[in-house]
């Protein structure tokens, strides 16, 4: 009963936008409509520009994510041990996190050129934030008798970094990636728009411009489809970590 | 004062310093990372010519008409959505894909609907408010609900009472969660739409200067929505803080 309502909400939505454009409630050259999005997305793959555009969309995705995972995991954990360097950085992640990044890409395009390497410092920019803090909160949480423990038993801090505080925090740190991953993508999708000639989002605001509205819908659907295979994916990982760590209770 | 405060500032200073002399001796050219004491000089300017305040009216009314409406819809849809399951079910599919894409992604789409003028900033603000305070809403309800349900019925209450007296206040925190996500994401698709495409507007200024690549324009206006977005999420802080203690009291 449950999956037959769910399959019908998105069957209904489609089914009435088709008709809508069809019978002409809808202007259908405004709104589109399902088989149009259909026709223009056999288009895009077809002329090889589909699977081009989204080379160079998950590829800025998995640098910037990559490179936001171990800068912020590496703060998060200095700041952490350290309380000095927590103090120092703190008023600067805080302006990133508070400050629209995007707003800054006329100085980004100007300082790293267009394209490739902005996009990936807009969505670094937007990730790494939010791991630190969260790797931060994470590495504050570790029970410090724990630490102890270690250092008593010989332990250098290479050794209280692997064995208790990693461990120890990562499921605070599963849940800034989380939150990181879903900022990455608005950082690709809007360096894309503003200071990138590739990608999906390039494509949609080609698109947007000329008016092609079953083009615009092709990769708006598709970073729909990322987003949730992304929001799976890590509720999958989520999920086996707290099944992990429930047996090792 | 505290080793923070001590660290923290002298931090910033040193950072502001650094900058300060790199950029007014040209070390690294001025007119690409600007300098603090000009970036100041220049918010001074702008704000005097009086650009500053006519364009941050204009986005500050688009932000205000798409908000609102996002913050009061969203709750009153969470609400519906977590009492009435087989609503929630059938609407379910539809409203998290919305919610997984990035609103911003919908800019280009919603300037073809709606025109280049404020509309769409609105339509794009109420978009990237609605859906974290209505998810966080129906989280919230739903997670409270149950129990608080069963027990306040036991007393004979209707169910607008079990709404108003147990289940709001009861969700209130990811209520407030929900408005201070949404706070920040309708202000980067503020931003970001009136940037796409616009006749006025904070993100039209940016936009203006980025064809000039004038850098300390450019600071002054990210500094100017930062600070926005900083005064909005104290106040939404704040009305987390009273409600709380008005909360704490009911209870």
């Amino acid at each position: 009963m449950a999956l037959g309502l769910r399959v019908s909400g998105l069957a209904t939505f489609i089914i009435v936008w088709e008709l809508a454009a069809r019978v002409g409630w809808l202007n259908p050259v405004v709104v589109s409509s399902p088989s149009r999005i259909v026709a223009a997305f056999a288009g895009q793959v077809n002329s090889g520009q589909y699977f081009g555009d989204l080379g160079v969309s998950l590829v800025e995705l998995a640098v910037g994510f990559a490179l936001s995972v171990i800068v912020g995991v590496v703060l998060g954990v200095a700041m952490g041990l350290n309380h000095d360097v927590e103090y120092a950085l703190d008023p600067f992640v805080w302006f990133l996190y508070s400050t629209p990044l995007i707003a800054l890409y006329p100085l980004l395009v100007v300082w790293l050129g267009f394209g490739f390497v902005t996009v990936v410092t807009v969505a670094f920019l937007l990730t790494v934030v939010s791991i630190i803090v969260n790797t931060l909160a994470g590495v504050l949480s570790v029970d410090p008798v724990l630490i102890r423990a270690v250092r008593a038993f010989g332990g250098d801090q290479a050794a209280v970094i692997r064995k208790v505080i990693l461990p120890a925090s990562l499921p605070l740190i599963i849940a800034g990636l989380r939150i990181g991953l879903s900022r990455t993508l608005i950082g690709v999708v809007l360096g894309e728009m503003f200071s990138s000639n590739a990608g999906l989002g390039f494509r949609m605001t080609v698109y947007g411009a000329r008016l092609r509205t079953a083009d615009v819908f092709v990769p708006l659907i598709t970073f729909v489809v990322i987003g949730f295979v992304m929001t799976q994916l890590v509720g999958l990982i989520e999920h086996r970590l707290q099944a992990w760590k429930a047996v090792n209770r | 004062m505290s080793r923070r405060t001590v660290i923290g500032t002298l931090a910033v200073a040193a950072f502001l310093v650094a900058w300060q002399l790199v950029g007014s001796h040209n070390i690294i050219r001025s007119d690409l990372i600007s300098y603090p004491s000009e970036v100041v000089t220049t918010f001074a300017t702008m704000s005097a010519s009086g650009e500053l305040a006519k364009n941050a009216a204009v986005s500050l009314a688009e932000f205000v008409q798409g908000y609102v409406p996002a913050v009061v819809f969203g709750i009153g849809v969470g609400v519906v959505l977590a009492l009435v399951r087989p609503l929630r079910l059938f609407f379910d599919p539809v409203l998290i894909a919305i919610y997984t894409a990035p609103a911003i992604a919908f800019i280009p789409i919603l300037v073809v609907w709606f025109g280049v003028g404020a509309p769409s900033k609105v339509v794009i603000v109420f978009i990237s408010a609605f859906f974290p305070v209505m998810i966080n809403t129906r989280t919230g309800v739903a997670e409270v609900a149950e129990p608080w349900l069963r027990a306040v019925r036991a007393f004979g209450a209707t169910r607008l009472q079990v709404i108003a007296k147990a289940i709001l206040p009861g969700s209130l925190p990811a209520i407030m969660a929900g408005l201070r996500l949404g706070l920040g994401r309708a202000i980067v698709g503020l931003i970001a739409a009136e940037m796409y495409v616009s006749l006025m507007g904070i993100g039209r200024l940016i936009q203006v200067y980025s064809s000039a690549a004038r850098a300390s324009e450019i600071i002054v206006l990210v500094t100017v929505i930062a600070g926005f977005g900083f005064a909005c999420v104290s106040l939404v802080r704040t009305l987390e803080q009273r409600l709380g203690t008005w909360r704490s009291d009911f209870e």
